[in-house]
């Protein structure tokens, strides 16, 4: 049982990491139309300001402040220069222009913070016995950290959409931005809104996701949190925060039960793993466990 | 329409006629002359060129996929990794001749080329990125992960003397990084020839039908699935056979080292600067980021290149979409220009210069 | 008093230049009508003077020049466009359609009392308030954004080929629909059809664009009643 127990709050606690992820992605998609591709690059290059500031004793929550609205301003100034004047081109244009943005920012970490892996200390006591005894397994507090902020987004996220004007109006610009225009809104805020929001929420996970395990501050970090936290955006559906939430602490568990259970598969072949799931989910259910299908006219 | 003029305007050929046909064969001789100039320096010169004419190639694969067929793939490095580990493989530990390798090299990569174009059934553009580029780094964790087939983070060995050029060249050892040298441009040749036919015929429309307007296209019957499918297998085919000669070449691999995420972005860096949808592009691509990197070298080793292909990638989006070959393309036609043949003549005739896969702003206005 | 004044207006996609050279007024209250064939630069007439595309020329609303390709800057002005094919926010409901409508709109009580007119207007809207727009049919889709646009307040209503697709009943609520806004609320137009009969029953004043350049205008009336023009012009 407590085994049984360890497992499943490992799995939360992973999935609730690729939850954090996948709801910037979601961010971006509700509020723009696009996703970024650069997401897992942006939230890794804040979390290394954030450790680079650690370094030099600034303490953790002020850091943290710091990698959120570094996060904003990246996110947003993206959009504006990089993103928006392409958009019209192509998708493929759009990709690409992303994917060189991908490459320069891995690039700066390695050249601004060198190539080896750090440990980014954590904004709760971190130490192996700072954790809340559940059933005999252990439930440590930085893990409960990252639940408790998946759950702020979450229902920040929830509310802005749901309840309040700027959330319909991200919510029209991403739908129809003509339309969105012509109705008065503000198209060109709303989309830099929209970006630097999802770069702040990246931002805030990784740095709070990065302490969990030692020594993970790494130039390939974010790879495979990114294809996983896709994944989840995908499972969940595109425009589905409770999706996306729902769907990354299912994959999160899933993982950890599957490589704990079946000793077989573990290690490198979750990549695999994650890349044969995506691809089993797209072709049964293209729009997600939650989201809503596309109808499209020609 | 012509106004005054003060230097004569372009010289038009008619495509197919005797003028074309000679400016055909003249290109041809001027490029087998190059050839053959290029197997006369030495042997460092030729293993940097082999290596760079490979990186065409592949980069001519990768242009089958995303260049006509608009599909973004990120996991090209899966593939020259995938062909390069099955030549090492049979060579090292089955005692392959290492030519015949290739076969089953194209065929793997074929049919993983179809297992990932399978998802492009239904799903658009970013998420077929994103599954490719799960495929480019999942690869380099799959090798590590067999060490008894692939010889994991240390590396796969093949013995010299199985990779030397066979008695029928007539190339002594001592020469041996000539039979390198043309085994990459012997391949790089026949893709290219592969690929043009390709991207002129009935096949080529339809995929860049399913590149510019899909759901016009499939209206059309241009059946989407298939053409997506195939193409990308063909696209992983050709990137992995390159991978395979590549083998050939080192006789040394490391996953770590050569086949992970950064050659799927060196790649796409590739296709753009050549040109993406142009059938020289791949070659001037794959010249480019081979010696490109190497000139620098000065500057700042490993990261500084990456950093450098992300600005390019940026910077030519904005200014030179349509790559080097493009501007070479509209720049020449000042001067010399093909004129296609009056309809009813022969087959349909495709012009494959002048609408990139980049640009498509043109295309949407209406009344 | 005129409410639109619209002078020499150039512009064009890309490098091709669909518009001339385009005069036109509207006064405050007027029924007006742009007719002409296809591709003879009507939709980009109406995008240009809503601000979605660059222009060279003066645009001005009451008395006030706006710049050019900003749409919020019209909408603040008092205008408002039904674009062609409709635009509707296809993820969003009914109700939230109209609530972007009003998205620049302060006061909720009278937005409020705004919804219930249009809902009474138009009934089949107000029996579809929470289904997704995406999913309503094309007349219903017309009435939504009609209503939208309507929502801001408009002292000048654009309307870009309001009866496309849709069956002949249809399009005549439509224009019964606009005849009502018009005199009941003084809310000027500027429509652009293709279907000549209904469209000069409405209107006072009429443009004829061929080629990007206006070739005629004048009353309505006259040009509905003197036969050689509406044949030369209209074909029938």
């Amino acid at each position: 049982m407590e085994f049984f127990l360890d497992r499943l709050f490992d799995g939360i606690s992973n999935g609730a990491i690729y939850a954090a992820l996948a709801l910037a992605l979601v961010m971006v998609y509700r509020a723009t139309g696009t996703i970024n591709f650069a997401q897992g690059e942006m939230a890794l290059f804040t979390t290394y300001l954030a450790w680079g500031l650690t370094t030099k004793n600034v303490p953790v929550a002020v850091c943290l402040v710091v990698a959120a609205v570094a996060g904003f301003a990246l996110g947003a100034v993206s959009e504006r220069v990089l993103v928006r004047p392409i958009e019209k081109r192509s998708l493929l244009a759009t990709l690409i222009v992303l994917l060189g943005l991908f490459s320069v920012l891995n690039a700066s970490d390695g050249l601004i913070w060198g190539k080896g892996n750090q440990s980014m200390p954590s904004l709760f006591p971190n130490t192996l016995q700072s954790y809340v005894s559940v059933f005999g397994a252990r439930l440590y507090w930085a893990n409960i950290g990252v639940w408790l902020m998946v759950a702020a987004v979450f229902a920040v996220m929830f509310a802005l959409f749901n309840k309040t004007r700027l959330g319909l109006q991200m919510r029209a610009t991403a739908n129809n931005r003509e339309s969105a225009a012509l109705a008065g809104i503000p198209v060109g805020r709303i989309l830099m809104l929209g970006w630097g929001i999802s770069a702040a929420i990246g931002a805030i996970a990784g740095v709070l996701v990065t302490p969990l395990t030692p020594d993970s501050l790494g130039l390939g970090e974010m790879f495979p949190l990114l294809i996983y936290a896709s994944a989840a955006a995908l499972f969940g559906g595109l425009d589905s925060p409770g999706g996306a939430v729902v769907a990354g602490l299912l994959l999160g568990v899933a993982e950890v039960m599957i490589s704990a259970y079946v000793p077989a598969i573990g290690g490198q072949l979750q990549e695999a793993i994650a890349f044969v799931a995506i691809v089993a989910v797209l072709l049964l259910r293209p729009q997600g466990l939650f989201g809503t299908r596309e109808v499209e006219r020609v | 329409m012509r106004t005054a003029v003060s230097f004569p305007g372009p010289v038009l050929v008619r495509e197919r006629s005797a003028a074309h046909r000679s400016l055909q064969v003249a290109g041809i001789v001027f490029l087998a002359l190059l050839a053959v100039y290029a197997s006369t320096l030495n042997s460092f010169r030729l293993g940097q060129l082999t290596v760079a004419l490979l990186y065409a190639t592949a980069i001519a694969g990768l242009n089958l996929a995303t260049g006509y067929t608009g599909q973004l793939s990120i996991g090209h490095s899966a593939f020259f990794g995938l062909g390069a580990y099955t030549t090492g493989i049979l060579v090292a530990s089955h005692n392959w001749n290492p030519l015949v390798t290739l076969i089953p090299a194209a065929v793997i990569c074929f049919a993983t080329g179809l297992l990932v174009g399978l998802p492009a059934l239904r799903i658009r553009g970013i998420n077929l990125a994103l599954v490719t580029l799960a495929l480019g780094v999942a690869f380099p964790e799959l090798v590590d992960r067999f060490p008894g087939l692939t010889g994991g983070q240390i590396g796969l060995n093949i013995n010299v003397f199985q990779l030397l050029p066979p008695h029928w060249t007539g190339i002594s050892i001592a020469n041996r990084f000539q039979y390198y040298y043309w085994l990459s441009a012997g391949l790089l040749a026949i893709v290219l020839v592969l690929c043009a036919t390709l991207t002129r015929s009935r096949a080529g429309l339809a995929m860049k039908a399913t590149r510019d307007r899909e759901t016009a296209a499939a209206a059309f019957g241009v059946n989407l699935a298939w053409t997506k499918m195939v193409v990308f297998g063909l696209s992983g085919a050709i990137t992995g056979v390159a991978g395979s000669i590549f083998a050939i070449y080192l006789g040394s691999l490391s996953a770590d080292a050569s086949f992970t995420l950064t050659l799927s972005i060196v790649l796409i860096t590739g296709l753009v600067i050549g040109g993406v949808a142009t059938t020289l592009g791949p070659v001037i691509g794959g010249l480019a980021v081979y010696f490109v990197p190497y000139w620098t070298e000065n500057i700042r080793q490993g990261e500084a290149s990456e950093l450098i292909f992300g600005v390019i990638l940026i910077v030519l989006m904005f200014v030179m979409p349509e790559g080097l070959m493009g501007l070479i393309t509209r720049l020449s036609r000042r001067v010399l220009r093909i004129e296609p043949q009056p309809p009813g003549q022969g087959q349909p005739t495709v012009d494959g210069g002048s609408s990139t896969v980049i640009d498509h702003h043109e295309e949407r206005n209406t009344a | 008093m005129t409410l639109l004044e619209v002078t020499d207006l150039k512009a064009g996609y890309g490098q091709a230049e669909v518009l001339h050279g385009i005069s036109l007024t509207v006064g405050q209250g007027e029924v007006v009508v742009m007719l002409g064939a296809n591709g003879a630069g009507k939709t980009t007439t109406l995008r240009a003077i809503a601000g979605l595309i660059g222009r060279r020329g003066t645009v001005s609303i009451g008395g006030t020049a706006l710049r050019p390709g900003v749409p919020g800057e019209a909408v603040a002005a008092g205008l408002s466009l039904v674009p062609q094919g409709r635009g509707t926010f296809t993820k969003l409901t009914v109700q939230e359609n109209l609530l972007v409508g009003a998205t620049k709109r302060r006061d909720k009580a009278s937005v409020a009392a705004d919804l219930d007119r249009w809902y009474h207007v138009f009934p089949a809207l107000s029996a579809r308030t929470k289904q997704t727009a995406g999913t309503l049919s094309g007349g219903e889709q017309q009435m939504l954004a009609v209503a939208r646009s309507l929502m801001s307040r408009p002292s000048l209503l654009l309307c870009d080929e309001p009866s496309l697709g849709l069956a002949p009943l249809v399009v005549r609520s439509v224009f019964d629909v606009l005849r009502e806004i018009n005199a009941e609320d003084g809310t000027a137009m500027l429509i652009v059809e293709q279907n000549a009969e209904l469209a000069l029953d409405l209107a006072s004043r009429v443009y004829l664009l061929e080629v990007g350049e206006v070739v005629t205008s004048g009353a309505a009336a006259d040009l509905r009643d003197s036969d050689t023009v509406r044949r030369a012009y209209l074909g029938y």
